[in-house]
């Protein structure tokens, strides 16, 4: 005899599962911004001005998703661009496969009986495709364009409990790409039927032009709010999720051992060292040996067996490179034991790539040490210093978490002032000096700062050699 | 095996009730549909479908009470029932006596192996 529901293995148990599954991006940071991807079988409105990455984005996700001898993903272009030159520019990208179109990836067009039969065409050719290629992923580019042939906005409304319906029915998760603006949300009732929205934009600063990506909405999912730097790449879209502080920032363990220098002279002044993980800003005015004293804490962290991270925005590598000879140590001998340099023009400056930059190189050779040089040069980043701080701030919130002793150098106008705007975040700050009078010139240090340390009060003297800074 | 089968959809949702008459006539079923759980009993009472197909939210007469009584109906009771919902309700189905269960949103493969499966469970087995 039968016995419902037991005998029969018929039962979906991970239909119960309460996470979501979930679409990736093709991109790491652009999943962690989305909580792991886009939730599966939803609706989503890709949205944003002509050329600010929309159909790239909606195509490095079809090709993350397509796998051989599984679903296929559908591309459908409709009116706004003819699908030949869709996939003429494709092909330049690096994530575009041939191998996979045709089969699945599926490019096709609606153009034509959109042209002949009107907005209404959608649905019929919809229907047509889920019937006939079981698509677990359909991009509609461009979205707008049909929202403009239609006459009325209650005719628009229809077509799309239609079409959310059709799509809602059935397993695949749907991209309707647009040029939407901001302004139509409240508006256009395709913003209502869907569950996650997506803007890309470009926001003109100073001479550059810096893209931003912002998650509006994603239905059953938390997000990372608000804006997330990006770059298109030959891969598609690089993404710099705005920098946060750690979720996990007040439960960490705070290490209790210390970093020294290996300054001479100058780690006896602070009890043998920082702590780890702390932060200490080096200020002093040009020419008063900030750079020198980041070099030798970066060298001295190698030497010690502490991947260094060098992080510059004046000296291209091959300065760089000079620097650290100057101070009698093989550069190459250096990169190799675990000296790594991160160069960015000051003039080319995007402070969420910095910062993420920053991060990867942190993650990938588990950096112990790192000096930026100079923050000052951040600012040319940002136009807001209440962002800069902001920044700063979450940054070495990271940077404490992961047990990363930092310096951060800082050019000051007037020697021995402690800038009170990097002090809050600093745990300790080392003012350097630059005394010229009719007797010669004195270089001078004192610890304004070092929170859980006794610290030497006193303003002492050092020279700059070829060996580096010696405190006396 | 799907020759001469009926399957009766018990679905509200148009869309949803269109896709499944598709795959399950492309499948060679024979389909009957109602739209709320009264109209299902009655339909599944008059022509003892070889499968019952519901969704749990159908107007009238829930889908999982739709099942109980197919269970308890003595024209009825041999009929296998999946439970086809959107809601997350594996053991709530389990408990009303269905056969199986599955949850939306449909994609055609998915939705007929476990049609079929529901079949060959119950092949009986010499």
């Amino acid at each position: 005899m039968d016995t419902p529901g037991e005998d029969h293995p018929q039962f979906d148990e991970s239909a119960d599962a309460a996470e979501l599954p979930r679409i990736k991006t093709g991109n790491r940071e652009l999943d962690q911004i989305l909580g792991g991807g886009f939730p599966a079988n939803s609706i989503n409105i890709l949205m944003g001005e002509p050329g600010s990455g929309k159909t790239i984005l909606a195509e490095r996700m079809m090709f993350a998703n397509a796998e051989e001898d599984a679903r296929p993903v559908v591309f459908l272009s409709t009116l706004s661009e003819p699908l030949e030159k869709v996939v003429r520019y494709l092909q330049q990208f690096s994530f575009y496969d041939e191998s996979l179109l045709a089969g699945a990836v599926i490019y096709d067009s609606l153009g034509e009986e959109l042209a002949e039969h009107g907005p209404g065409a959608l649905i019929p050719k919809l229907k047509d495709v889920i019937q006939t290629t079981s698509p677990k992923m359909i991009v509609i580019d461009s979205f707008k364009a049909i929202h403009d042939l239609t006459t009325s906005m209650p005719d628009m409304r229809r077509m799309l409990y239609e079409v959310s319906g059709i799509l809602s029915a059935y397993e695949t998760t749907a991209f309707l790409v647009g040029e939407y603006s901001e302004d139509q949300i409240p508006v256009f009732p395709e913003f209502a039927v869907a569950d996650g929205m997506v803007e890309l934009a470009r926001r003109k600063h100073g001479t550059r032009d810096e893209r931003y990506l912002r998650v509006l909405k994603l239905r059953g999912s938390s997000y990372a709010e608000g804006l997330h730097a990006f770059r298109i790449t030959d891969d598609g879209l690089d993404v710099f999720p705005r920098l946060v502080s750690p979720r996990d920032a007040v439960i960490y363990q705070r290490e209790q051992s210390r970093v020294p220098t290996g300054i001479p002279g100058f780690d006896d002044l602070i009890g043998g060292g920082f702590w780890r993980g702390s932060t200490v800003v080096v200020e002093g005015r040009s020419g008063a040996g900030k750079t020198t004293f980041g070099l030798q804490f970066a060298i001295n962290g190698v030497l010690a067996g502490e991947p260094s991270l060098y992080l510059n925005f004046q000296e291209n590598p091959t300065q760089l490179a000079r620097a650290f000879e100057n101070l009698g140590k093989g550069f190459d001998s250096l990169r190799e034991r675990g000296l790594h340099l991160a160069y960015h023009s000051a003039v080319e400056l995007q402070i969420d790539s910095i910062l993420v930059g920053i991060f990867r190189k942190v993650n990938e050779h588990n950096i112990k040490r790192i000096v930026i040089d100079a923050v000052g040069d951040l600012m040319n980043a940002t136009s807001d210093m209440n962002r800069l701080r902001g920044y700063l701030y979450a940054l070495v919130q990271h940077f404490v978490v992961n047990g990363v002793t930092s310096i951060l150098t800082y050019e000051t106008s007037q020697e021995t002032a402690v800038d009170m705007r990097f002090s809050a975040i600093a745990d300790a700050v080392v003012v350097l000096g630059l005394e010229i009078d009719e007797h010669g010139s004195r270089r001078t240090l004192h610890i304004a700062k070092a929170r859980g340390i006794a610290h030497d009060l006193a303003v002492r003297q050092f020279q700059i050699s070829v060996d580096g800074v010696t405190v006396t | 095996m799907p020759q001469g089968r009926s399957v009766l959809v018990v679905e509200r949702d148009p869309h949803v009730r269109e896709l499944q008459l598709n795959f399950l006539t492309r499948g060679g079923f024979s389909v009957d549909y109602a739209t709320d759980g009264h109209a299902g009993l009655a339909l599944a009472e008059a022509l003892v479908p070889d499968l019952v197909v519901t969704e749990i939210l159908v107007p009238k007469l829930d889908g999982l009470a739709l099942c109980s009584h197919l269970k308890a109906g003595s024209k009825t009771s041999h009929v296998p029932v999946l439970v086809c919902s959107m809601l997350a309700a594996t053991a709530r189905a389990r408990e009303a006596g269905a056969d199986a269960f599955m949850k939306k949103p449909l994609a055609e493969q998915r939705y007929m192996d476990t049609i079929r499966g529901v079949f060959a469970a119950r092949q009986p087995t010499t």
